[in-house]
């Protein structure tokens, strides 16, 4: 793109995809299919900044002038990053986006596991977990910092929003098809998994971060535990319900 | 006026009724198809104790003897008889724990006599104890006495110690005694499903059953006693919920050091509660005595590939070592015998408060099933009605199994008996109503019971392990208390 572009055209473009350009762009189609390929979430200009701003975050960090230095790797003004209505979140938030958009692409399951047998939903999600906390990689030592700024009080919601999306992403790139409350406690548990394993990434020095992937092995085993429990109970509770309603039907009682 | 031609036919067959019934069955058909099914007015379907009880019921009490009754059964029922000269030592591996009531009644309907009574052992206290802090109860009637002496009339007898198969012999003995049964012995069922409607006869609402043998019959009331995969229930519509307790239980016939700590008068039932299940062992006639252990499926598999010594060994060690010892003898893949017996130098135990020691083990008598708890919705439907298994599956802890089939069958007696006298419909919903009405809430009570009690035991620490044992060591002190447990156990009330 030309460097002598003119700032008229410049706003132009940021204006056409508004303030929350990802849910402008989605609203024009009001549903949802697999077959159907999704426009991409950041309109050409804003996704051409914010990917050379990445670029400089291991060396300046989620600053502004990582942000400063992306807009001008991509031949635009120093200004034009006031534009970005949130600044340095909005380049955390691109990242955040990006990386769970990536998913579907970069984790591909083969039909057949190592032996031969099928990969099982679990190992499926414990693979995109991982595969997703590995893009942090390269931004890892700056993270903590981005963990920052989203935790800050005007960021928080969109953050958790964001943490929802990638968990129910996982779920689906799994394969889980339930329908039933699991639906929620398995995203519940994912994001609370996922939030925690990140914050111990940061923090992990260990070679090829192993550490991160034993953590997040032992978080997932504790809530297949906790699975296992809570299934039994409702399958106890479910029967003794079911009992105490026979137990007056067979007494004449019209339940 | 009936026409000449079937009159005939009747006298003619008289000495052969099912004669009778086919000629009197193609006269009314003669115009429909060939194969109209034979009218019943109960079949029964399954040959275990709870279906051969009930047709006894049936037959033995003189409202309901003139009820067309048929028994249906997948297997052989005369190979299942017990032999005629069986000797006393060897026993099968398959026994339940009779009550007092479900002896009564066997005794009413006329079965106890053909029972052989060497085989049966009546067991007059029971030692119950926790695994994890051997907090003890011990049951007979002279300490649950209630309040002032004890009645010369009280019963000494927790319960009568009977192999299946000789349970199963008395029954058939009483039914060939009391004749009337038409049985179809290794006949399968192949499928039960609505009559129809045609000018004679409208089996639009009746079962009728197509068997293996190419008959069909239709039931007036069909009483499924086949199991806990019940077909009957499956036709009925009837959901059955519960779960698998994912335990095996191990049974075997043990042969013991002698007759117990009481003699042969009075006998000892043995039930050691440890987290992986119970381990019961309970007396049989002479130094015999079979055993009852639930397990986890892994030890299951563990025990029945042991050799006798062992097995025997390990059985004794299951009574007395603590559950770390065990924990570690499953892991050994042999020689648990010299292992045992250096461990039980170190374990001071009381030998007369435990059962006496196992000296062997009968060859093939080793075997295991899964544990596993189902109760059926209700046991009616239009025309159906469910007894024993095909109702309700019950954890084998408290015995309890095969006590409720009998009470099943006595109830539905009652029940049948009842709508005959009173011109009813045996198979309508509104006849039965009172049959479910009598078994299902005891049952579920007992169920609910055996089933908290594998819950409550199969906690190794923490605070349960103190209040469980609180709770055993109170019962076992108030005397007045122990005896209702002790009289709801034996079936009473």
């Amino acid at each position: 793109m030309a460097s002598a572009r003119s700032p008229s055209a410049l706003l132009g473009t940021f204006r056409a995809a508004s303030h929350r350009p990802a849910t402008a762009w989605r609203q024009r189609c009001s549903y949802h299919s697999q077959e159907y390929t999704q426009p991409p979430p950041f309109p050409p200009a804003e996704s051409a900044i914010l990917t050379s701003a990445l670029s400089h975050v291991p060396s300046y960090g989620f600053t502004a002038d990582a942000l400063r230095l992306g807009a001008r790797d991509a031949g635009y003004m120093d200004v034009s990053t006031n534009l970005l209505p949130r600044g340095v979140f909005d380049l955390i938030n691109y990242h955040l986006v990006t990386q769970r958009l990536a998913l579907k692409s970069t984790v591909q399951f083969p039909s057949t596991g190592d032996q031969g047998k099928k990969l099982g939903t679990g190992a499926k999600v414990r693979t995109l977990t991982l595969a997703r906390l590995r893009a942090n990689e390269p931004l890892i030592h700056r993270w903590q910092e981005a963990l920052a700024i989203m935790a800050q009080p005007s960021y928080a919601s969109t953050s958790l929003a964001e943490l929802a999306r990638l968990a129910d992403e996982i779920w689906y790139l799994a394969g889980d098809e339930s329908v039933d409350s699991s639906w929620y406690t398995k995203r519940a548990s994912l994001s609370a998994i996922y939030s925690a394993t990140e914050v111990f990434m940061t923090q992990d020095k260990s070679k090829n971060f192993i550490e991160t992937e034993q953590f997040l092995d032992s978080r997932l085993g504790d809530v297949m535990k906790m699975g296992g429990f809570i299934g039994a109970l409702s399958e106890w509770a479910d029967y003794t319900a079911h009992s105490a309603v026979n137990v007056l039907r067979s007494k004449g009682m019209r339940v | 006026m009936p026409p000449r031609i079937p009159c005939r036919a009747h006298r003619a067959a008289c000495a052969t009724p099912a004669v009778r019934c086919r000629i009197r069955l193609q006269r009314r058909s003669a115009s429909t198809a060939a194969s109209a099914p034979e009218i019943y007015d109960v079949v029964c379907v399954g040959g275990g104790p709870a279906g051969l009880s009930l047709l006894a019921g049936l037959k033995a009490s003189p409202v309901t003897n003139g009820l067309k009754v048929a028994l249906i059964d997948g297997q052989d029922l005369q190979k299942n008889r017990l032999q005629k000269d069986a000797t006393l030592d060897s026993f099968s591996n398959r026994c339940s724990s009779l009550t007092p009531a479900s002896m009564r009644n066997l005794q009413e309907i006329g079965v106890w006599r053909h029972a052989n009574a060497s085989r049966i052992q009546p067991y007059q206290e029971m030692q119950v104890w926790d695994g994890v802090s051997d907090a003890r109860i011990s049951f007979d009637w002279d300490t649950a006495r209630s309040f002032g002496p004890r009645k010369p009339t009280q019963p000494t007898t927790i319960a009568y110690m009977i192999e299946n198969v000789n349970t199963v012999s008395a029954l058939l003995g009483r039914l060939e005694e009391l004749g009337g049964v038409d049985m179809f012995a290794s006949t399968k069922v192949d499928a039960i499903e609505l009559g129809t409607d045609t000018e004679q006869l409208d089996l639009s609402s009746w079962p009728v059953l197509s068997l293996s043998n190419g008959k069909s019959l239709a039931a007036r009331l069909l009483v499924g006693a086949d199991g806990a995969n019940s077909p009957v229930r499956t036709f009925a519509g009837i959901p059955s919920r519960g779960f698998d307790y994912s335990r095996h239980g191990v049974v075997a016939t043990l042969k013991l050091s002698n007759s117990g700590w009481g003699g042969p008068d009075h006998k000892i039932a043995y039930q050691r509660f440890l987290p992986s299940g119970p381990i019961a062992m309970l007396p049989m006639p002479g130094n015999f005595a079979t055993l009852v252990w639930s397990t986890t499926p892994e030890r299951a598999a563990k025990l029945k590939s042991l050799s006798p010594a062992d097995f025997s060994a390990m059985v004794n060690a299951g009574f007395r070592l603590s559950l770390t010892d065990l924990e570690y003898l499953h892991t050994l893949p042999s020689g648990q015998a010299e292992e045992i017996a250096w461990r039980e130098k170190h374990t001071p135990v009381d030998e007369r408060a435990l059962p006496v020691r196992v000296t062997d083990v009968q060859s093939g008598s080793v075997a295991s099933f899964p544990l596993r708890m189902r109760h059926a919705d209700t046991y009616t439907g239009e025309r159906v009605a469910l007894v024993g298994d095909a109702a309700h599956t019950v954890h084998p802890l408290a015995g309890q199994g095969l006590n409720q089939g009998q009470g099943d069958a006595a109830a539905l007696v009652r029940t049948i008996s009842h709508a005959v006298q009173t011109g009813q419909d045996i198979g309508s919903t509104l006849a039965l109503e009172s049959y479910n009405a009598a078994r299902y809430a005891e049952n579920n009570a007992m169920m609910g019971v055996c089933d908290k009690l594998h819950r409550l035991y199969s906690v190794e620490s923490g605070p349960i392990v103190g209040l469980r044992s609180l709770g055993l060591r109170a019962v076992d002190a108030m005397g007045p208390l122990k005896g209702f447990f002790m009289n709801r156990a034996a079936g009473g009330v």
